[in-house]
């Protein structure tokens, strides 16, 4: 006698045909032989123009490891790469939607945004499921003070990345004793700011004002006038790029002196010195990344080389967010062949452990995934002749600092 | 108190208030006459610094003459924007789709502009602008005084046009009383897509100034839409006048909460006094312009 076909016995069957086939799709990615990277970027919105610089890095990598090398070579296998970053817009709500879909289609290895406030979401969410995140757009402290394991980063946390700074504040010569703070009302500026007020207190400096703006600012004339009455020898701003902009517009037409501008993010950009011009001469900033950085990369060999390569194949001036962004990849893929495997966990304990030179300079992570204060700390870069100069550490510096910096009405 | 810092801040703030003024100039004139809020006329603030970064860039044309180009390119797009999909709506009285319509509008002009131009921060430089003057120990903007000076300039034109010509006083009639303005001859479809054109064009004009003083990029329109927004509240529909008093009072506000509260602080002042007009005097400080007689 046979079985009688019941409803359950279809459904059952149904049921195994279609998941024979599912599971061969998804055995099929490593079959296939591809490394998926996933992740959001603003690539539009009020991050737009960092993150296009950071894309072009990612792309830049991606591109020389599928085509100059054939591949990344892990675990006797040959991988392609592939990047599957989306737009967030420079909106966290977006990112996290975008983050969590590419969860559900399986992607084990992520690549930050850019902006503390969307890589802080979207960190915790790859951390909850498990995977891992590499970035180089976020630096705020709280990224790192979760107890996340599994979300590094590429900079130290905001608190701990004026060390440097402030020793170059203590070799100037008159050396300065006051020093005000610009900042913005977001999770960055604020973060960097109480870290710098706190480190140049701890080393003896004055700090007399900590000024804070909305977070996006189109009117600084409160804050400069009260810088011009206080008279500051040291005026830092903790604020991201197009602000950064527009305080030092303001100072230039409204003659706010000081004798040294530090900001933290701005003079690093060729746009910010183009802007400016003659009158960009003398601001400070942190440089991460110095096209005379004599590293030797694993893969894209000396700085020189991956210049030339970045240049060969894009048009869009080359900035340390998109060095940083290749040196991502170059990161992952060591993690991934010192593990010897795919699996999200190793790759995770091997980056934990990871000290490499890149063409971004020497990687080393802190135990909660930032970037080692002292390894990965930044130098100070000053604005001379167009160029973003290194004044400090000494023994790396390609000019001696301009201080005190001359007015506005002087630079012609 | 200190003296010499309470006058720097009122200075301050009338120069500031002179860019929100200048910002608003066409807002209020769609505002009162099509009875819409144009959420796409921060976008047409934009467009106007970009057309003129543009006419630097490949003709190297100052941005100061680029004025009356950027004007002549935004009061096309808005003529075809109004013509194309906003008249049905207008005529229908329909609020809520004139809202999406421009914010739609406003969504796809920005992208445009990110891919044809990019997401890059941009500035204008003109050799055209006032230099920086110090009087005693107050310092006067010079790059942003030119912006309080063009805003004088601007509403000053369009109050001339709405005051002595044909067309103004069309424009003044179709606002007061449609059907009575439809009587005595004149075409409210017409004088609706020539007042969002010559909005749009106003906006657009104002942009060079915007772009000359601040920094802009794609993201920044809402900003200029908010702000044209409270302006007119502030002041007043459909008065050249009232953008101006609108935008000094605004100027004023931020500046003096953030001199004398806390620097964070403006934008929080900035929506207590758009509230607290709202409830004393809804139609703003001059009221609208085109109640007319009943």
């Amino acid at each position: 006698m046979g079985r009688s076909i019941t409803r359950r016995s279809v459904l059952r069957t149904a049921g195994l045909a279609t998941a024979v086939p599912l599971f061969n799709i998804s055995r099929g990615k490593a079959a296939d032989k591809v490394i998926h990277f996933g992740g959001s970027l603003g690539m539009s919105g009020r991050y737009g123009e960092t993150g296009l610089n950071v894309r072009m890095g990612y792309e830049a990598a991606i591109k020389f490891f599928n085509e100059a090398l054939g591949g990344a070579e892990i675990g006797g296998k040959k991988y392609q790469l592939e990047l599957g970053i989306i737009d967030d817009a420079s909106d966290p709500g977006r990112a996290t939607t975008l983050i969590q879909r590419q969860l559900d289609d399986g992607i084990d290895f992520f690549l930050g945004s850019y902006g503390s406030n969307i890589v802080l979401p979207s960190a915790a969410i790859t951390e909850q499921a498990g995977k891992v995140t590499v970035q180089v757009g976020g630096s705020a402290d709280q990224i790192f003070t979760q107890g996340f394991k599994r979300t590094f980063g590429f900079f130290p946390r905001a608190t701990r990345a004026w060390d440097t700074s402030v020793s170059f504040f203590k070799a100037l010569s008159p050396k300065p004793a006051t020093i005000s703070i610009v900042a913005t009302n977001d999770a960055f500026s604020k973060g960097n700011a109480e870290g710098a007020a706190r480190v140049c207190k701890e080393n003896g400096f004055e700090v007399l004002d900590i000024i804070q703006l909305p977070a996006t600012v189109t009117d600084a004339s409160s804050a400069l006038a009260t810088i011009r009455s206080r008279s500051p020898d040291i005026l830092i701003t903790t604020t991201v790029d197009q602000n950064s902009l527009v305080i030092a517009r303001q100072m230039i037409s409204t003659d706010t002196n000081v004798k040294l501008l530090y900001q933290f993010l701005g003079p690093q950009l060729p746009l910010f010195r183009q802007t400016f011009g003659p009158k960009a001469t003398g601001i400070v900033g942190q440089l991460y990344w110095d096209e005379g950085l004599k590293v030797t990369d694993p893969f894209f060999g000396t700085t020189k080389n991956y210049i030339e390569f970045y240049n060969a194949h894009f048009s869009r001036p080359i900035s340390y967010h998109t060095v940083g962004a290749s040196a991502c990849i170059t990161t992952y893929v060591k993690a991934m062949q010192k593990a010897g495997s795919l699996n999200p966990d190793a790759v995770r304990d091997a980056l934990a452990s990871t000290d490499l030179e890149t063409v971004f300079g020497r990687v080393k992570f802190s135990p909660e995934g930032d970037g080692d204060a002292i390894v990965m700390g930044a130098k100070i870069g000053q604005v001379q002749g167009g160029a973003f100069e290194i004044v400090s550490p000494a023994d790396s510096k390609t000019a001696d600092v301009i201080y005190p910096t001359r007015k506005w009405s002087d630079k012609i | 108190m200190n003296g010499a810092l309470l006058v720097q801040t009122a200075i301050d703030g009338l120069i500031l208030g002179g860019i929100f003024s200048i910002s608003a100039v066409g807002f209020s004139l769609v505002f009162g006459v099509l009875g819409i809020v144009n959420l796409a006329h921060g976008m047409f603030v934009l467009l106007g610094a970009y057309a003129a970064l543009v006419l630097k860039h490949q003709f190297g044309i100052d941005p100061f003459f680029s004025l009356l180009p950027s004007f002549i390119v935004l009061f096309l797009i808005g003529l075809l924007l109004e013509t194309s999909l906003l008249s049905g709506a207008v005529r229908r009285g329909s609020l809520m789709t004139t809202l999406l319509i421009t914010f739609g509008a406003s969504l796809i002009l920005k992208d445009l502009v990110v891919l044809l131009i990019g997401p890059d921060i941009h500035t204008l430089d003109s050799t055209w602008t006032l230099p920086t003057v110090h009087v005693g120990s107050v310092v006067i903007d010079g790059n942003r005084a030119t912006g309080l000076i063009a805003s004088l300039v601007l509403l000053a034109v369009l109050s001339i046009v709405l005051a002595k010509f044909k067309i103004g006083r069309a424009i003044r009639a179709t606002a007061q009383e449609t059907f009575a303005a439809s009587l005595c001859g004149v075409d409210s479809r017409r004088i609706y897509a020539l007042t969002f054109a010559v909005s749009a064009g106003f906006a657009g004009a104002s942009g060079v100034i915007v772009g000359i003083i601040n920094p802009f990029s794609p993201t920044d329109d809402a900003f200029w839409t908010l702000n044209a927004f409270v302006t007119v509240v502030l002041g007043g529909i459909g008065n050249p006048l009232g953008s101006l008093v609108g935008g000094l009072l605004l100027g004023q506000i931020s500046t003096f909460s953030s001199q004398y509260v806390g620097s964070v602080f403006p934008n929080i002042f900035m929506f207590c006094a758009l509230l607290l007009m709202l409830i004393w005097r809804p139609h703003g400080l001059l009221g609208s312009s085109f109640r007319g007689s009943v």
